[in-house]
């Protein structure tokens, strides 16, 4: 175990931090939330510095590079609030995408769109939030259902489909079709102008959240073609890992907006006075600002390991990425609460920037199971194959 | 980033259970249990002296004393495998693990000899007299006097919560040699044989029992100390306090680690035989459990990475601080959810371990008191957040 960044790491981690600071200051989070920027400048400077594609395979046209890179790269980003589709199109479509078991052309196609700047967005749609898929005689896939909150549904150029296979469907054109074909998960990219997307209010409103239904009225069934389908064996386990970069990379954003609060809240009670002193030297202050610290030196520790196990293939991947996810959840928890407090009255304001992260890090529980969810998975994976190490 | 350590690594973990394997004590023989911190029962006093002999007692040392000069990944390997397999390093803790690391650093030469050695092939045992009554979090108030009289000290005054004291052959014991300067700068060390006239050590039980007698008040009464066993300069104890904390702290996390560990299997088994691990209550505490226990973990090799890399890192109040208060947390959330199955102050909580302390496995009402050194002795949860706050936060002196 060798479990601290490497020097190659640590410069990524300089010089992202370095660009996005002076790119994305917090006047332009405001103004992408009062709707008088939309980030595009931004997002065209990450583009041509080529980090949505940093887990893109070479051989497709990308950097090449882990799941470890890529949460180095969106703490960065949580820590100023990025309102650009880069975590959604990097943590949860290139995974996605790069999971396809399907045609490699299409695929290289697909990544290489990411690699010129095309965003991606997914609706992870399988199980109680199904999106159901069937493939007809012909070949031709149709889905239908809608998709709930999904991250940049509403903007992303192309959405990924983690959707149900309809079984019935499947026994009645199986033979017909295709012998490998089972019930199960399929995974169906389609032009956002296929769908019907609906962006949703969002308390956080330089992220955007979608509705995205694949049988709206006016749309009926769309139909997608079979070179855009992944499907076969070991696409569970294919698409369960691309799920765990997900949960894993919203982690990292979360524990990086947490990180921006507890800056703030130690720049400001270092210069705010009070009875003649720095605030900052009351301990009831100090060690509810340590609780946060610490809280975010946990989360960001789980959050390195899925990562690593992720780069690694191992298999602990799943129950690490959970672990990150309801690790930042707490960290979330404990900076949002103290953190408003310890700004005390001029942390209640619009004014103050505190806001911008405070939103960023709550909308990082909402998202891809909560805390609780995640814990819960944790205990059962624990409680039903015992401790693992 | 790695997930595996590196092969010559791997093979010195090998090399070490091989010889577990073949050189650990038959449980039949380790029935004799260890009565407080500093009482080796015959049986582990003859393992420890094997251990010692072999080169495996502290890796890090030189032959000559116990050691291999193992690099600091290796002696990590060691304490990680040695807790794997649930072997206590010592049943003498304070002693192999504080007392002989500050001989080393600022003793004699005659000191390491006379006491050190000893001590590692665990022909005596050696207590920590650092406390006081009005000597607690704020150690450097220490009051017990020592007044420098030829080649002797003449030592008077009190000290408590000295762990196995009433077992131990020495006690490594900071007092108070210049009351004229500000207080950190008037503090020296002596080894102070518990033998020495004018020495009184009274026992007394802790929360858990009466019965469990490992703390000592210890009662210094014109006690003469030779001069020669001052340990390091005169006046300069409080670089030995720190040190001996130092060395107390460095891997201090990892007993932690263990401690979470079990919880998780000893916990699972209980709430699995309470029919209770569908209830979400109990899951979600549970699951908070597992993380903890990893994030420790993982801290802890940070430290390791950066120590390697030969960056000082800033984290043992952090594990400190996050590994005994998750024990808390955890032992409480146990405890809580078993209910009336609970109460049995006698009942094991896991199979016994014949080669680690008894204590990790009590009842566990037991377990959650046994929880609150942790967060109190080695410098409190408060002092931990103090230290984070000034030292990592960078935030003003309170």
């Amino acid at each position: 175990m060798d479990f601290e960044l490497d020097e190659d790491q640590l410069e990524l981690q300089r010089v992202v931090r370095d660009v996005v600071e002076r790119e994305c200051p917090p006047a332009l989070v405001r103004a992408v939330v009062a709707g008088d920027d939309d980030g595009a400048d931004l997002w065209k400077t990450l583009v041509q510095l080529d980090w949505p594609s940093l887990t893109v395979p070479a051989d497709a046209g990308g950097m090449g590079l882990s799941a470890i890179e890529l949460v180095v790269t969106l703490e960065e980003l949580g820590r100023v609030a990025d309102p650009t589709p880069f975590l959604g199109t990097t943590s949860q479509y290139v995974p996605v995408v790069r999971a396809g078991a399907g045609d490699g052309d299409v695929r290289q196609q697909l990544l290489a769109e990411v690699c010129a700047g095309g965003t991606g967005a997914v609706a992870f749609a399988g199980g109680s939030d199904a999106v159901r898929a069937h493939r007809d005689p012909a070949g031709r896939w149709w889905l239908d259902g809608t998709a709930r909150h999904v991250l940049d549904g509403d903007r992303a150029d192309r959405i990924a489909v983690v959707a149900d296979v309809v079984a019935d469907v499947v026994a009645d054109v199986v033979a017909d079709v295709d012998g490998e074909l089972d019930a199960g998960t399929v995974i169906l990219v389609v032009a956002s102008s296929d769908v019907t997307a609906t962006r949703t209010p969002t308390f956080d409103a330089a992220l955007h959240v979608a509705d995205v239904a694949f049988d709206g009225v006016g749309v009926g069934r769309i139909e997608v073609d079979d070179d855009h389908a992944f499907h076969g064996p070991g696409i569970d386990r294919a698409v369960a890992r691309a799920r765990d970069e997900a949960v894993t990379g919203l982690a990292a954003v979360t524990v990086g907006a947490c990180q921006r609060i507890l800056d703030l809240v130690v720049a400001h009670v270092k210069e705010r006075h009070q009875f003649g002193v720095p605030i900052g030297s009351f301990q009831a202050v100090q060690h509810m600002a340590v609780d946060v610290h610490v809280a975010i030196e946990r989360a960001r520790a789980l959050v390195h390991f899925a990562a690593l196990a992720l780069a690694e293939d191992d298999d602990r991947s799943s129950l690490a990425a959970s672990m990150a996810k309801a690790a930042a959840g707490d960290a979330q928890r404990i900076a949002v609460r103290h953190g408003i407090q310890l700004f005390g009255g001029l942390g209640f304001t619009w004014e103050n920037d505190l806001q911008l992260f405070v939103r960023r890090a709550k909308a990082g529980e909402l998202l891809l199971g909560s805390t609780a969810e995640h814990r819960a998975r944790i205990a059962r994976s624990v409680l039903a194959s015992g401790p693992v190490r | 980033m790695r997930l595996a350590f590196d092969e010559a690594t791997e093979a010195f973990r090998r090399e070490l259970g091989a010889w577990l394997d073949e050189n650990a004590p038959d449980p039949a023989t380790t029935t004799d249990r260890s009565r407080s911190s500093s009482d080796i029962p015959d049986w582990a006093r003859a393992w420890q002296r094997k251990m010692f002999d072999a080169g495996w007692l502290v890796p890090g040392n030189p032959p000559e004393l116990g050691g291999r000069n193992a690099t600091l990944i290796e002696q990590f390997v060691h304490r990680e495998e040695l807790g794997r397999r649930r072997v206590y390093p010592s049943f003498n803790p304070q002693g192999l693990g504080i007392v002989v690391p500050s001989i080393l650093a600022y003793g004699t030469e005659e000191q390491e000899r006379r006491w050190a050695v000893p001590i590692l092939r665990a022909e005596i045992t050696a207590a920590l007299g650092m406390s006081e009554p009005d000597a607690g979090s704020d150690l450097a108030a220490l009051r017990t006097r020592a007044v420098l009289d030829g080649d002797r000290f003449v030592v008077n005054g009190q000290k408590v919560w000295t762990s196995g004291a009433h077992h131990a052959d020495v006690i490594l014991t900071f007092v108070r040699t210049d009351p004229d300067v500000p207080k950190h700068k008037g503090i020296s060390v002596l080894l102070v044989p518990t033998d020495s006239p004018g020495l009184t050590r009274r026992p007394f039980g802790s929360m858990v029992s009466p019965d469990e007698r490992d703390f000592n008040e210890v009662f210094f009464d014109d006690v003469e100390v030779p001069a020669e066993n001052l340990v390091g300069e005169l006046h300069g104890g409080w670089r030995v306090a720190t040190g001996s904390l130092g060395h107390e702290r460095a891997m201090l996390w990892l007993g932690f680690a263990e401690r979470l560990d079990d919880l998780v299997a000893h916990g699972a088994a209980a709430l699995a035989s309470q029919g209770l691990i569908d209830d979400p209550v109990v899951l979600d505490r549970f699951g908070d459990l597992v993380v903890d226990a990893h994030a420790l973990r993982l801290l802890g090799y940070r430290t390791l990475a950066k120590a390697r890399r030969g960056i000082e890192a800033t984290e043992q109040s952090i594990l400190k601080l996050l590994g005994s208060e998750a024990v808390q947390d955890a032992t409480l959330y146990i405890l809580e959810a078993l209910g009336p199955d609970g109460f049995d102050p006698t009942a094991r909580t896991a199979p016994h371990e014949p080669l680690n302390w008894d204590g990790f496995t009590t009842s566990w009402f037991e377990r959650y008191l046994r929880s609150f050194p942790g967060t109190i002795a080695g410098g409190t949860s408060q002092i931990q957040r103090n230290i984070i706050a000034e030292r990592v936060l960078g935030l003003p002196r309170s």
